[in-house]
């Protein structure tokens, strides 16, 4: 929802900034062939991100494609969001391109203390409660894959995707996906399922066209 | 053989030593038996008390003991889930690892915190380390803040795989001023979060647990005994009894009394860890004995001195109670002697009086026939000389005073026979109705046909007719008798009163004459027979008239007694039983 539209609208900052690289923008749609929820999700839920034999996964499942290249960084960071709400991160899962800075607002009554211990990234922002300005942040300059916990409440976890592209997108529940302002050319795009699974397949991708690619 | 009344003799003396015995000998063994009985049951019991305080005492300490693992166990539950250590582990963060714990135990390590605390039962952990995915001890970055191990105390921590449920160990330390001890360790499995598997396991070393003052108590391991309580020579021997006890029993409980430096002790040895992937400990806890074996022994004393004061009373009593016992029974026999000596006295007495008075019966009887028949001969013999014409007028008179005597020696026969015929009770009255009047009236007659040498005056007064019951025979014999000694021992110009009655059923003759009295003193012997008092010689008897009249009144069923005598006078009254008037009998002629 508000996590999916700052997710679009980063997208959209980012192809704003290409858009006099190139001089005519591709696109890419398809859909990424998602795993079947284990089950139904509950109304009431606490978890985002689930873990089976040591995979963590969003919940329900959702893919992250994204374009792999050398893309020049931003000239100024950029700026995400992710909350902890009801005891929870939202969003769970968070793709952000590298370079950029996320703000973690508690909007609960409680304490929080979101830390990291990923080799991407590692940090901890102590306790804080919804009233702590300036809202911490931490700016992610390596690729890779984050865990987020809480000290406080074992359960919460969340993932961050930090990316080198500007190009990326996440999937709606149906894996369905849409790439826009993509630069014309061969690329490899690569679709994030879980912690332990990327898929990816190389693309040619022309100038004013749509290239219709599903994973797998 | 003569009884004599003697208590003390030996007969009786031994009965009643028998009896003091048998008393004794039922009192000892009755009440030696209850105190051996109350001694055991009490010393029993007096060590009964003593385990069950031991073992109550060491239930309670097992039981803090469990709350303070139970609450390490749960810090450690805490511990391995913890989101930084499962950081650590899952996010491929190892070097984290242990500064997160230390972050986190930062509270449960000793000289963690101003306020720690120093009592036994504290909570702080003296090491901790992690264990990988082998069992192996995950190396430290800055033993400083995990606490020091040496190499060999850290390799006992090694365990051979990852634990799937709590594990308890124990390891022995090496601290060189103290001396050896002991550190027990909790080790945690950490189950990931991210596949449920066992990724790692925390392992907390903690003081060993102290138990209580009066119980010393220690931890047998790999063969050591750790018990700083004891001295090192008796901890030696404990420890080698300690084996042998786990090793005999093959048990995870027992309790055994031991020696221990020359010193009782009670052991109870528990297995401390049972099914751990440790190696197996024991918790070897002493008790001294030696204040349950001082009481037993004092108790022991106590009984025998009750035992002895017992059967020192016992025999008092004992004694007092056979004599009371014996007594009535010697009594009996004293008696039961005396009456058969009176008995056989009396029976010979009885025997020989019998036989004495059948003799004499018989002889009296014998000697009466035999007498009888001279004196008849002789005074036919007598009677012929006096028939004939031989004698001279002077000899015819000698003959016939001889004559007289023959009747007078016939008399005395005849009497001598009467008594004896009464004495061996032959004689039998046969009763009639007897008038007593004509009896009195024909002496009177014979009285004054006798020649009167004294020049008697007789004076008589009695009814026409007086009824007596009697036979005849014996009754004249009576009368005769009485009227014969009273004209005997009368005097010249004397004076006979004869008076007879009827009185209150009875028929009353009084018989009185003038002449000696009887003397006072002589008064109660005149009745025995051959009795004749100080009455002269020439007055004629043989002792046996009064007699005779006083048994024979008394075989008539009334009696002869001296009325009186004093002065010049003396009265015999003799008594009849009255029959009744034939005139006034209605019915008769």
């Amino acid at each position: 929802m508000t996590a999916l539209g700052l997710h679009r609208i980063a997208a959209l900052f980012a192809v704003l900034a290409m858009a006099p690289a190139a001089l005519a923008q591709a696109a890419a749609e398809g859909r990424v062939e998602l795993a079947r929820p284990l089950h139904t999700p509950v109304m009431n839920k606490r978890y985002g991100i689930v873990a089976y034999a040591g995979v963590l996964s969003p919940f329900p499942p959702v893919a992250v494609v994204y374009l792999e290249g050398s893309f020049p960084r931003p000239a100024a960071p950029a700026t995400a969001q992710m909350v902890q709400k009801d005891l929870m991160f939202l969003p769970w899962l968070l793709a952000v391109q590298v370079g950029t800075r996320v703000e973690f607002p508690n909007l609960d009554d409680t304490y929080h203390n979101i830390f990291s211990y990923s080799p991407a990234k590692r940090f901890d922002l102590g306790r804080y409660r919804s009233d702590e300005r300036p809202i911490p942040s931490q700016l992610f300059d390596v690729p890779g894959l984050v865990t987020l916990r809480c000290d406080i409440h074992e359960h919460m976890r969340a993932l961050i995707l930090v990316l080198d592209t500007p190009h990326f997108a996440v999937s709606d529940a149906q894996g369905r996906y849409r790439l826009d302002g993509l630069p014309a050319g061969r690329y490899v795009l690569k679709a994030w399922l879980d912690s332990k699974t990327t898929l990816e397949r190389p693309v040619l991708l022309q100038s004013g066209a749509t290239l219709h690619a599903d994973f797998p | 053989m003569i009884f004599t009344r003697e208590p003390k003799s030996p007969g009786f003396a031994s009965f009643r030593t028998r009896l003091l015995l048998a008393i004794m000998l039922v009192v000892s063994a009755v009440s030696t038996a209850g105190l051996l009985f109350a001694q055991h049951y009490v010393a029993a019991s007096v060590k009964r008390d003593f385990q069950r305080e031991f073992q109550g005492e060491l239930a309670a300490l097992h039981a803090a003991r469990d709350v303070r693992h139970a609450a390490l166990a749960q810090r450690c539950r805490a511990l391995a889930r913890r989101p930084r250590i499962h950081a650590a582990l899952e996010d491929g963060a190892l070097d984290l690892l242990y500064p997160s714990a230390r972050d986190e135990l930062f509270d449960v390590m000793e000289g963690g915190g101003p306020s720690r605390e120093t009592g036994t039962y504290a909570l702080h952990a003296r090491f901790y380390r992690f264990l990988d995915g082998k069992g192996r001890v995950i190396s430290p970055p800055n033993a400083n803040d995990v606490g020091e191990l040496g190499p060999g105390e850290e390799s006992q921590l090694n365990l051979g795989a990852l634990p799937d449920s709590p594990q308890t160990g124990y390891i022995a330390r090496a601290e060189a001023a103290a001396g050896e001890t002991v550190d027990e360790v909790i080790a945690m499995p950490i189950i990931s979060t991210e596949n449920g598997e066992i990724i790692s396991a925390i392992v907390l070393g903690f003081k060993a647990p102290e138990l209580g003052a009066g119980i010393k108590s220690g931890i047998w391991l790999n063969g050591h005994l750790d018990l700083p309580a004891l001295p090192a020579a008796a901890r030696g021997g404990l420890a080698g009894e300690a084996a042998r006890a786990i090793a005999a029993a093959n048990r995870t409980e027992g309790g055994y009394e031991v020696q221990a430096g020359g010193a009782p002790y009670l052991l109870f040895c528990k297995r401390l860890n049972p099914g751990s992937l440790f190696p197996p400990a024991y918790e070897v806890s002493i008790y001294p004995l030696a204040d349950s074996l001082a009481r037993q022994r004092l108790l022991v004393w106590q009984f025998a001195g009750a035992g002895a004061l017992l059967l020192l009373g016992a025999l008092a009593a004992s004694h007092f109670v056979s004599a009371r016992l014996s007594k009535p029974v010697e009594k009996l026999a004293v008696d039961s002697e005396e009456n058969r000596a009176q008995r056989y006295r009396a029976e010979a007495a009885l025997e020989s009086t019998s036989r004495e008075l059948q003799r004499s019966a018989r002889f009296s009887a014998d000697a009466s026939h035999q007498l009888k028949t001279p004196v008849t001969v002789l005074r036919a013999g007598l009677e012929e000389l006096l028939a004939g014409q031989y004698l001279s007028a002077e000899a015819r008179e000698e003959v016939a005073a001889l004559v007289h005597q023959t009747f007078r020696l016939a008399g005395v026969i005849e009497d001598l026979l009467l008594l004896s015929r009464m004495d061996a009770g032959r004689l039998q009255i046969q009763f009639s109705r007897l008038n007593l009047t004509p009896l009195i009236e024909a002496w009177l007659d014979d009285l004054g046909a006798l020649p009167d040498a004294l020049g008697l005056k007789v004076d008589s007064s009695y009814p026409p007719a007086l009824w007596i019951d009697g036979e005849k025979r014996y009754a004249t014999l009576i009368l005769q008798n009485l009227l014969e000694n009273a004209r005997k021992y009368n005097r010249v110009g004397g004076r006979i009163r004869i008076a007879a009655r009827a009185e209150g059923g009875w028929a009353i003759l009084c018989i009185g004459n003038t002449g000696d009295w009887v003397a006072p003193g002589a008064q109660e012997h005149i009745f025995e027979r051959f009795h004749r008092g100080s009455v002269g010689e020439n007055v004629p008897g043989h002792g046996i008239g009064l007699n005779l009249a006083r048994e024979l009144a008394r075989l008539h069923g009334g009696d002869v007694r001296l009325a009186r005598s004093d002065g010049e006078w003396t009265e015999f009254e003799v008594r009849f039983r009255l029959a009744q008037d034939p005139g006034e009998a209605p019915g008769t002629p």
